[in-house]
């Protein structure tokens, strides 16, 4: 997928939901990369950060940013212990887009749900995009 | 996950346990991969020289992780399931820096008897140059 330009996102834009499993192997790849975690994986508990890359990841499979484009603040709220194994579904949307001299931001909104249809995490991402 | 500070023994101006990590290339790739974010500025060193970032950073994401430890470390699953966090990546993290994540409780308030747990909390380079600053809540 091309990179979509800063110009192309309109706000209010929702991205089509999306959904990913939480495997022991996702999960374990995702504690070796972050070090010294290992008490998820004894737990059978997938890390809290762990659900936010993976839903922003989904998220990203349907809208790309240009490179170098590099994450300018982050809110999220966990709401539910998630255990290694669930499916998450996710969902988000362009928030609000602010021009601000050089820089172009873009505030998401994301949300995760598991299979029980219950709200496992929100937050709101915003990214700083270089201009083009 | 254990809780390891009980509410009865938390104070306002407590440190929380650090987490201290030294970020190499190899950490940053081994993240591209599990997350999939293989933006560029992270995992292609060509690339990124010619960026004003002048070489490659560490994802956010990752050394936000670093902090949810020191939260995880203090609360458990109380943090898991009750946490919230609101933070401002100030500075890039690089290859090679060893960054420090630490913490402190602000106050503690109690509101129809949920205890909520106000802290702040900060990632600093080896040279103290702060990366990610924010706060975090808990509710005890």
């Amino acid at each position: 997928m091309p990179p979509t330009s800063f110009e192309q996102l309109a706000v209010g834009y929702e991205f089509p939901p999306t959904s990913y499993q939480l495997t022991e192997t996702v999960i374990s790849k995702y504690v070796e990369a972050v070090g010294g975690q290992q008490d998820f994986l004894k737990s059978g508990v997938v890390p809290p950060l762990a659900i936010a890359a993976y839903a922003m990841d989904a998220l990203a499979k349907s809208f790309s940013v240009p490179p170098g484009s590099i994450h300018a603040s982050q809110e999220l709220e966990f709401l539910k212990v998630v255990p290694i194994g669930s499916t998450i579904s996710c969902g988000g949307k362009i928030a609000q887009k602010v021009e601000r001299g050089r820089l172009n931001l873009v505030v998401l909104e994301i949300n995760a749900i598991n299979q029980d249809k219950e709200k496992v995490l929100t937050g709101k991402a915003t990214i700083a995009i270089p201009q083009m | 996950m254990d809780q390891k500070l009980k509410l009865s023994e938390i104070h306002q101006g407590d440190s929380l346990p650090s987490v201290v990590k030294h970020v190499t290339q190899k950490d940053i790739n081994l993240y591209a991969e599990a997350s999939g974010d293989f933006n560029p500025i992270h995992v292609d060193e060509a690339f990124a020289a010619q960026t004003p970032l002048g070489g490659t950073i560490a994802h956010g994401m990752l050394i936000l992780a670093y902090m949810s430890e020191v939260m995880t470390e203090a609360f458990g699953d109380r943090w898991l399931e009750r946490g919230k966090l609101s933070v401002r990546f100030k500075a890039p993290a690089r290859p090679q820096d060893t960054i420090t994540a630490r913490g402190k409780i602000d106050s503690i308030e109690d509101k129809e008897g949920v205890a909520y747990v106000n802290c702040s909390l900060e990632c600093c380079n080896q040279k103290g140059e702060t990366v990610i600053v924010g706060g975090a809540v808990v509710k005890l």
